[in-house]
This record gives C-alpha cells, structure tokens and sequence, in this order.
C-alpha cells in the first residue's frame, strides 16, 4: 500500500521539539511505509514565516521525491505582504500548498487578511491546510465559513475538528465541496464516523509525524482496524492527495 | 416617556432544591425591568426538568404582567424531554432554554433536534446559552438555525467571551433566524451589533446572576443610542419576538 501523509512537521525550535536533519525525519518516515509527505513548517508559524519558508525550501530541495513542502504566511502582516510571500513561495521556491494556523499564529478567521490570502492560495493552485479543532480560533466551521467565500480554494481541515469538533468537520464537508478532512490526530472511532459521513474523494490521511518517532506508524494503525476496506484506504492514503496535489515520489 | 424594558435573559436560581425568585423581582424593580423572560438554573436545566417547568409556569401565572418563562428539557431524556417541552408550551411557557454546557451535548448534535422540532410546530423561541467552547458556540448555533429555519433562535450571552468580538457577525449573518442577546459581552459589541448586524435582531439581556440587570441597561445606555434603536432593543425586539402581550 502506498502511503502519502498530509500532515507532517519539519521539527524546529517551537512546541518543544527538537531539530532534526530532513535526512533523518525522511528515514524515519520511510521505514513507517510512507512513500511521500506533505511537510510544514513549524518555527515559521511562530517567526519570521519568510526565513522558515527558505528554511524549509532548502532543507527539502533535495528530497523532492519524497517531501511536498507547504509555506505559510502571517495574517498579521498584512494581506498584500503575506500574498507577496505566498506568491514568493510558489515561485522562487517551489512550494505548493499554504499551512495556516490560527491559534499558533494568533489570528481569528475573521482578520482582514485572511479571505484575501485564501482567495489567492485558490488563484495559485494552492490547498490551504489549517490547523482546526482548538477553540477559540480554530474550529470547523470558523474555517467553513471563510471556506465558503472561497469556493475556488482548497481547504483543508487538518484535523478533521479533532475529538472534540470532529461532528463540526464533517457538517463542514458535508455542506462545502472544497473542504477536506485530514484525519491527522483524530482517535480512530470519530475517524471512522468521519470516514463514513463524508465524501470519501475529500478524506486525507495525516499523522502529525516529524515532532517525535513513532507517530505515523500509530497514524496508519488508526486506519487498519476499523473496517476500512482496501479501495477506500487506497483513496484516503494515495489517490486522494495525488488529485490534490500530483507528485512524481520515488517509490510512488 | 420612559423606556420599557424588556429582559431576555435572566435565570431564576436554586436554593435549596428550589427555584427562588425574590431576589430577582426585587432586582427587576431596582432596575426598572418591566417583564422578564425567565429559565430554571442548575440541576432544574439540567436533571430536574419537570419540577423546574412546574416552577418556572407557576412563577410566570403569579406575576403575568413580570414574566414569562422557558422550558428546560434535557435532550438526553429522548421521549421524555419532548413530552415535557410540549406540555409546558402549551401551558403557556414561551420558549425552550438549552444549556449545551450544562446539558451535556453539542449543539451540532442531532440529538437535539426533536425538540427543535417541537418547537417549530408551536412556534416557540429557542433560547441557547452560547459562548463556551466545544458545545456552544455561534457557528453551531448557525448550523442548527440553518437546520431549523422556521424556528427563531436566540444567541445567549452574544457567544461571550470569546467569540464575541468575531464570530457573532458572521454567524449571525447566516442564519437570519437568530438574534443575539447582549449580556455579558463588552460596550463596542453592542454597538457592532447595531451597526453591523441590524438593530431589528438585538435584544437586551441582564444575564441574572451571572451579571447585573442595571450594569447591563447602562452598558447599554451608555451608548447613546438613538431613542428608535434603544427602545427596538430593550422593548420592541423581545415583545414581538416572544409575542408578549404587555398590557399598560
């Protein structure tokens, strides 16, 4: 089974994890079977957005085949900075998707900022994936409802509302044709709820894995032991990220 | 003339295994509050409904001219619960309080739609307290509102404190069925609310106990409304939308 996760980390100086070499953490992933990684920046989300994003370009410039980096930007820049940034990004760096983090990044959906950013993500081609399921800033349907004045732009939930909002994720995806749902971090009874309530086409898989070993392994578990049978694995863990987002990875 | 005023929001507390409504009319009066529309609190919201309902009713027949009351009905008592929401509307109770929190459920959950549903074959109001994270919160509200379009909702406490100063508007803006009542919350989302919403969909709430009925008509009153909006907000609002026959 080939296995894209949509939701990994490039472990930096925040949220207390350690810096690692792009090397190791692809190791790493590799030997839990994943054949490609959607990877973010997490220093970036607290800092100086533009260095980190060189950082993570840089870092990943020569694992192509296996790391589709995301950039992001900070609202509270502004919008016509933060575009300038995001169009930077797609074309000097080769980025290909945006991360947003509201609580991280302290913005609610309703700065200024932020339907500009999204609606641009969406002329560039770029999903947008947030952070979601943490009040105050980050529910589901925040996200759905700036989602919803972006109809052209990808978003998506990164994790799937979490335990706690996971029933607002699914109403979101349910209503909203460009909302996808990773299921990164979610306990895997609400996974399964989600798994079959939703538009199996917008379901993604994700792990949270670069922060600490061991947690794309426990990730894929999830998805073996409840019931899933093997095409619709094959969608959520492959074909669903490479409509998004088509990669040429090198076991892929 | 002086203002009328209308309270959408007050709670009546429990003490003692009972509801004790002293304390509040002796409130209304100093605060010149002309009728309340008033819920049971604690365990009569949360376990006790029946005897909070009969307490609530019994309150509203006393002092017709004061109050009027909502009936509390915990989903989670399935078939229960909507028999006795359904009984008390047609006693003469106006409305249904819903207590996410407090009630042990999310407000994205279906399990409480029967009881919206009854309240749409009465044309009750649903009041919902909102504010807390991960039950209550506006756009669940707007989610259900938009389930329920026939059904008026009223957003407690304008989602206080966190989502006041941002989802409010947005989510009030989907659903035009909801109104937002101003308990709690600060001065400038009031005025946000006249100005960005509309003045048509604002009810003033004291928010008893929780706040003070005179703290929150002077926030209120320290805006400088004009004498149209403020008396749309203390008065017309909640008479028509609770379909209060106010007598002089």
């Amino acid at each position: 089974m080939k296995i894209i996760d949509c939701h990994t980390h490039f472990p930096g100086e925040v949220l207390g994890a350690q810096p690692r070499p792009i090397e190791q953490i692809r190791a790493e992933f590799e030997r839990a079977g994943l054949c490609g990684a959607w990877i973010f920046t997490v220093d970036g989300l607290r800092k100086e957005s533009a260095r980190n994003n060189d950082i993570l370009a840089e870092s990943t410039r020569n694992h192509r085949d296996f790391f589709v980096p995301f950039c992001t930007v900070d609202p509270h820049d502004g919008a016509e900075t933060a575009i300038k940034e995001l169009q930077r990004a797609q074309r000097q760096l080769d980025m290909k998707g945006l991360k947003l983090h509201p609580w991280l990044q302290a913005f609610s959906l309703t700065h200024p900022a932020v339907l500009p950013i999204l609606r641009k993500a969406g002329e560039l081609g770029m999903p947008v994936i947030f952070h979601d399921g943490t009040p105050p800033y980050s529910s589901p349907l925040q996200i759905a409802a700036a989602a919803e004045k972006c109809p052209q732009t990808t978003i998506i939930l990164g994790h799937a509302g979490l335990d706690y909002l996971y029933n607002d994720a699914i109403i979101a995806c349910r209503r909203l044709p460009n909302i996808y749902l990773c299921g990164c971090a979610v306990s895997s009874g609400y996974l399964k709820q989600i798994i079959e309530s939703c538009d199996i086409n917008r379901i993604l898989y994700g792990s949270d894995g670069g922060f600490a070993e061991g947690i794309v392994e426990h990730a894929i578990d999830k998805y073996l032991h409840i019931g899933l049978d093997e095409a619709v694995r094959q969608k959520i863990f492959y074909d669903n990220p490479q409509k998004l987002l088509p990669t040429r990875y090198k076991n892929g | 003339m002086a203002m009328i005023i209308i309270d959408c929001a007050a709670r009546i507390e429990a003490k003692n295994g009972k509801l004790q409504a002293s304390d509040w009319l002796e409130e209304m009066e100093r605060a010149g509050i002309a009728h309340a529309v008033i819920a049971a609190s604690d365990e009569f919201v949360t376990v006790y409904n029946e005897q909070g309902n009969r307490q609530i009713l019994e309150l509203a027949r006393r002092y017709p001219e004061k109050l009027s009351g909502l009936a509390a009905a915990n989903p989670w008592y399935g078939e229960k619960a909507l028999e006795q929401l359904e009984e008390y509307l047609v006693e003469g109770l106006k409305g249904l309080y819903l207590n996410p929190q407090r009630q042990g459920f999310l407000l994205t959950e279906k399990i409480v739609h029967p009881l919206i549903k009854v309240c749409d074959k009465y044309a009750a109001v649903v009041y919902c307290h909102t504010g807390t994270p991960v039950c209550s919160m506006p756009f669940q509200l707007a989610n259900l509102a938009r389930t329920f379009p026939r059904v008026k909702f009223v957003m407690g406490h304008a989602a206080w404190s966190d989502f006041s100063g941002y989802d409010v508007f947005p989510a009030a803006r989907q659903a035009d069925n909801i109104f937002v009542e101003t308990s709690c919350g600060g001065k400038g989302l009031v005025r946000r609310l006249t100005d960005e919403l509309a003045p048509e969909r604002v009810l003033f709430g004291s928010g008893y106990p929780r706040s003070n009925a005179r703290v929150e008509i002077n926030k209120l009153k320290s805006l400088n409304l004009s004498g149209e909006i403020e008396n749309k907000i203390f008065y017309e609002n909640a008479r028509n939308l609770w379909n209060l026959d106010l007598s002089d």
